[in-house]
């Protein structure tokens, strides 16, 4: 047992390295091959590559956990199994072929059956590795283009002046109300203030409409755009009907909303925008 | 003369066994369909109508329904220019099960088919199920068999894809199903193709052009009053049982428009609310939203305008209007 944990360590130690290896370097990410296509929806009825890498991580970890428990009999399938997967995906899309190695595998697949824990934990590193390849090289440029739909199509009809306007300039809407509900306040304009929050929070809520573009999960809604930020807006509006605003309630509500509302939202949705944007641009 | 008058008698004799034979079939066909022997139904039947064919192809009895569908907003499910730009050229996956089904059965979300796409939600999907032509009658019909089968009178079938619209007009305790009112019944024939067209019996035939049903002012209460620096408007969707505007992933709109006017009747602001499904504003079923909009202090009158968007067009129809004075 202690011989089969201290081989599990090394092969972890080994992955983990492989993995930093790939990665040791910039990420330059590119554009995925036009035949992906064909293994992602709408010309896929499923999102068949990604099923293709569960059941190639599926074999290849089944491999691992049956070696743990002792279980050789389902370590071996699972090696054969992992083989014929690999090399099914491996002619899935010509452009990446150099990433696979056949023989690595085949001699993976034997070696499992010697039943060696250090035999196999040293043959499934030359495999590992060429995983690690195509994922530090490929996966944010196929979650980017197949996993993240882009918002460059989106047209959002502005609430306010009843104007359409392609998402990105709509954003610029929204902060330039945010912006006349900020600065006014700063200038003791506070019926200024108010009337730019009426329609700084008009574009926010218009906010909902747009997440449900994508998301059919009305949990997201309640995220970025939910009861919080519904509060922060009523209060902000209480407050400048007040005879004296107070500074402190007002910046305090306006960071609920940054908080909460901007900047999480462009946390998770941006950094895969601009790789889209910058596509698009080429 | 003899000659003709014996023609005369087998002519009469013809037309007399003709009507007999035809009201023998329509008796057999509409009432006692298990008498006609299997063999010869079995020598009738079109198999390729029940290998997935196209919505022309039902069309070739069916002219009817197909007509009415080709109206319908599921006709369009897969083609419709604002569904193409929404769903980001069809890439959007979400959108696929319910434009593109393969087989819709209650409540189980659908699987996206790869082909006949064009056609959206058509004949097929909805009533072909296990090799099989189901619909709401047990009838007789020698090109395909036929399964009765109730769903197609409950709202159930239709919360296949219309889940929130379901769920919202559960929660109203109505008595009228969907059907009742975006598949309204009137007295035809299923099929048009002679001469089975004259032997089936008239029957109810629900509407398949899926009317949306028009928003007309009798649907909503409003009423509105100036307080001492806002207007609030109070809206009732009093009559129709699920919210108004309803739709699972669309984005269909009622907007609240309000003008202020001063004593010269001169515009001194202008505002606007939007009651949509996907932002949580829609009417809900007799239940009362306000909405409060600042008056600026010269007002002396305001103008309130609602108006209608379906989720697929840009176009805003009018749905009724008021003016209220401070």
């Amino acid at each position: 047992m202690a011989r089969v944990f201290r081989c599990s360590i090394i092969l972890f130690i080994s992955l983990t390295l492989f993995s930093g290896i790939a990665l040791a370097k910039d990420l330059i990410v590119k554009q995925p091959p036009a035949s992906l296509d064909k293994l992602y929806p709408p010309q896929s009825k499923e999102p068949k590559w990604i099923q293709q890498m569960h059941k190639m991580s599926g074999s290849f970890g089944g491999v691992f956990v049956n070696m743990k428990e002792g279980d050789w009999v389902n370590a071996e399938k699972k090696a054969q199994a992992f083989a014929r997967v690999y090399e099914e995906t491996s002619k899935l899309i010509p452009e990446w072929k150099d990433y696979f190695d056949l023989k690595a595998v085949k001699e993976f697949a034997a070696t499992v059956k010697s039943h060696d824990p250090a035999k196999i934990g040293k043959a499934s590193a030359p495999v590992g590795k060429t995983c690690g390849k195509c994922h530090g090289e490929q996966s944010v440029a196929v979650w980017t283009r197949y996993h993240w739909p882009k918002v460059d199509k989106i047209n959002i009809t502005d609430p306010v002046t009843d104007k359409e306007f392609k998402y990105g300039k709509f954003m610029h809407q929204i902060s330039g109300s945010f912006y006349g509900v900020t600065v006014n306040f700063g200038e003791g304009q506070y019926d200024r203030s108010a009337k730019a929050l009426r329609g700084f929070k008009k574009r926010y809520m218009e906010l909902k409409s747009t997440c449900s573009k994508c998301h059919t999960n009305d949990g997201v809604k309640q995220f970025f755009v939910g009861p919080p930020i519904a509060k922060a807006f009523d209060n902000l509006k209480k407050e400048l009907a007040a005879d004296k605003p107070n500074p402190g309630v007002f910046w305090k509500n306006i960071g609920t909303i940054g908080k909460l509302g901007c900047k999480k939202c462009h946390l998770t949705h941006r950094s895969y925008a601009i790789i889209q944007e910058n596509w698009e641009a080429k | 003369m003899r000659s003709k008058s014996r023609l005369y008698k087998w002519s009469v004799l013809a037309v007399v066994f003709s009507g007999l034979t035809c009201l023998f079939l329509y008796w057999l066909i509409n009432y006692q369909p298990t008498l006609i022997p299997s063999f010869i139904v079995q020598q009738a039947r079109q198999p390729d109508l029940m290998k997935y064919p196209e919505a022309r192809r039902c069309a070739e009895c069916h002219q009817d329904i197909f007509e009415a569908w080709k109206k319908s907003r599921h006709s369009v499910a897969w083609v419709s220019k604002n569904y193409i730009k929404d769903s980001e050229d069809r890439t959007k996956e979400k959108c696929l099960p319910c434009h593109i089904p393969t087989v819709v059965v209650p409540g189980v979300k659908p699987d996206p088919r790869l082909h006949q796409r064009d056609d959206g939600i058509f004949c097929v999907p909805c009533h072909v199920r296990d090799q099989v032509m189901n619909g709401p009658y047990d009838l007789f019909s020698p090109p395909h068999p036929t399964r009765k089968n109730d769903d197609y009178r409950l709202s159930k079938f239709c919360s296949t894809c219309h889940q929130k619209t379901f769920k919202e007009w559960r929660t109203t305790g109505s008595n009228q199903s969907c059907q009742s009112c975006h598949m309204k019944r009137g007295e035809g024939r299923l099929t048009q193709k002679f001469p089975l067209s004259l032997l089936h019996a008239k029957k109810e035939v629900a509407d398949h052009s899926f009317p949306k049903g028009d928003l007309k002012k009798e649907n909503l209460f409003i009423q509105s009053s100036f307080h001492k620096a806002t207007l609030l408007i109070r809206l009732v969707n009093t009559t129709i049982p699920h919210r108004v505007p309803t739709a699972d992933n669309g984005d269909p709109r009622l907007y609240v428009s309000v003008t202020f006017l001063d004593a010269a009747g001169n515009q001194v602001e202008r505002d606007s609310a939007i009651l949509s499904p996907q932002q949580d504003t829609a009417l809900s079923f007799q239940k009362p939203k306000d909405l409060e909009f600042f008056a600026p202090s010269e007002t002396q009158s305001a103008q309130i305008d609602v108006r209608y968007k379906p989720a697929w067009s840009k176009e805003k129809s009018d749905v009724t209007h008021l003016t209220v004075t401070r």
